[in-house]
């Protein structure tokens, strides 16, 4: 008979290689015993050894070779095959500190009212490079200001207990199959079906990915397009007040209005003062993010501010440009769905392994 | 049958094999029979084809200096409901027992590497060998904190 177990550690990696060992690595280090917690590693189709690498650590490694199918689809098995009463889910670029898992254990353990907990990101980045860094500290940003009950389940370490996970119908496989914000979806439900969600700032972890510019402007576009077309603009609002997406575009949107408006106005003004107009643009731009820019000079100094700023204008644009064709695409074409064959295997419930993506 | 008794060739100074198990796990066209196991495609034709269920494999990780008593493996495999799985039993040398062992688990196929092959090499060895899509990996030291069943099933010589 296979003994009883506390946690159940899921992994879901994707061509991962480069990171997945640092992560896994923390993993086992952590400061639970071995015999506390199970690792499962779950490879959504990558072809780069990330199995490989897998086993050297893992309790248990399931391979999807079919096609990928998305993080949430591979939580999803992780998740079903799990044998503790907790199931942790860990991207695989996040490095744990050694007391991660033990703190949400702890907190979980100790408050029987709350059903999942997320860690935060610290401000460590073992990247190194500016865009990294950049991201990094608008994570950090976000995070912080959110932490708290009710804050979110979108990190990229989250606990939540398994009987809630099943109950609520664990991730979202439809939507998500090709995005990587389906925490921030189930977040959401599970705050909407009444279960207590913590963002806990005590609660740390880093992130190991290298992130390039084009990669991260990419990365938020297909973000917000993708928030915005699953839940629409007031879910989005509310599920994802602490999302690095919102952390660019809440101060954006309005500024958009601000600055269209400024830009009306201004076809009605004999003569058209450029530079006047130039000037307030530039103000509503500054007091628009002032409050981002002013942490990130809090966090990361003054030099790094400036040099943040032109950046972070570059992605509020491409993350405002995301929203809207994420909206107009809810709007005429309807939520994210998979194929048609995908659709119809389901409705049929076709057996088969790796299991057709089940609808919500 | 006994998959691997076939293909098993006992380990020597002399074996062409004894190269750091590091190369030999990066290689893609080593012989699978070099490694002393049957070919994964002898007894699992459906590989590619649809099915219902996921195949499971068990891999049992025996580093130097771990030895398994054979009534015991078997009662763990059972304990650990994998009567109905591909069994691999990964093991650093030529246990002294190997006879013994695949008297005992029919079923299963040996993976010998070198003496001196750590654990984690062990693991992602086996791993490259194991063709079932749900893989669970069993060490020594997971085994003797089971339950009691398990709890003799590896020891130190």
């Amino acid at each position: 008979m296979l003994r009883q177990i506390d946690l159940s550690v899921v992994v879901a990696v994707a061509e991962g290689a480069a990171t997945l060992s640092r992560s896994l690595q923390s993993i086992v280090d952590s400061e639970l015993q071995e015999t506390e917690f199970e690792l499962i590693v779950v490879d959504d189709a990558s072809d780069d050894g990330s199995a490989a690498i897998a086993a050297r650590y893992a309790d248990t490694v399931i391979r999807l070779t079919a096609r990928r199918s998305g993080l949430a689809y591979a939580r999803n098995r992780g998740a079903e095959i799990a044998r503790g009463r907790l199931v942790a889910f860990v991207d695989q670029d996040i490095e744990l500190k050694p007391d991660t898992l033990k703190l949400m254990l702890q907190t979980l353990n100790e408050h029987p009212g709350l059903d999942a907990i997320a860690a935060t990101h610290d401000l460590r980045h073992c990247a190194g490079n500016f865009i990294s860094r950049y991201w990094n500290v608008l994570l950090n940003v976000g995070e912080s200001s959110y932490a708290g009950v009710g804050g979110g389940f979108g990190s990229g370490c989250g606990m939540v207990r398994r009987s809630i996970l099943a109950a609520c119908g664990m991730y979202d496989e439809w939507r998500f199959g090709t995005g990587t914000l389906e925490g921030v979806e189930l977040g959401q439900r599970l705050l909407r079906s009444g279960h207590d969600v913590l963002l806990a700032a005590h609660v740390r972890v880093t992130q190991l990915r290298r992130w390039t510019a084009v990669a991260a402007l990419r990365e938020a576009f297909t973000r917000s397009a993708l928030l915005a077309r699953s839940l629409g603009y007031q879910q989005t609002r509310s599920s994802a007040p602490a999302d690095v997406v919102f952390t660019w575009s809440r101060p954006a949107l309005p500024l958009v209005a601000a600055l269209s408006t400024v830009a009306l106005l201004g076809a009605f003004v004999p003569g058209r003062d450029w530079v006047f107009t130039t000037a307030l643009a530039l103000l509503l731009v500054a007091i628009a993010n002032a409050r981002t820019v002013t942490a990130i000079a809090g966090l990361r100094g003054v030099f790094f501010a400036l040099r943040a700023v032109p950046v972070h204008l570059c992605f509020q644009a491409v993350s405002v440009a995301g929203l809207c064709s994420g909206w107009l695409m809810r709007d005429t074409v309807g939520d994210p769905r998979p194929d048609a064959a995908t659709q119809a295997y389901a409705e049929v419930g076709v057996e088969m392994w790796p299991p057709v993506p089940r609808p919500r | 049958m006994i998959r691997g008794l076939p293909e098993y060739a006992p380990m020597t100074d002399a074996h062409p094999f004894q190269r750091p198990i590091r190369d030999r796990a990066a290689s893609t066209d080593a012989p699978v029979k070099d490694y002393g196991i049957a070919s994964p495609t002898s007894e699992c034709a459906d590989v590619g084809a649809p099915r219902k269920t996921p195949r499971v494999s068990m891999v049992v990780v025996l580093p130097e200096n771990h030895a398994v008593m054979p009534d015991k493996l078997a009662e763990g495999l059972r304990a650990s409901g994998a009567e109905d799985v591909d069994v691999l039993i990964a093991c650093a040398g030529q246990p002294a027992n190997l006879n013994a062992l695949q008297r005992c688990v029919g079923k299963a196929q040996f993976l010998l590497a070198p003496a001196g092959t750590s654990a984690a090499d062990l693991r992602e060895l086996a791993m490259s060998h194991a063709t079932g899509d749900i893989v669970t990996l069993l060490s020594g030291a997971v085994l003797h904190g089971a339950e009691m069943a398990e709890r003799s099933f590896v020891s130190t010589c």
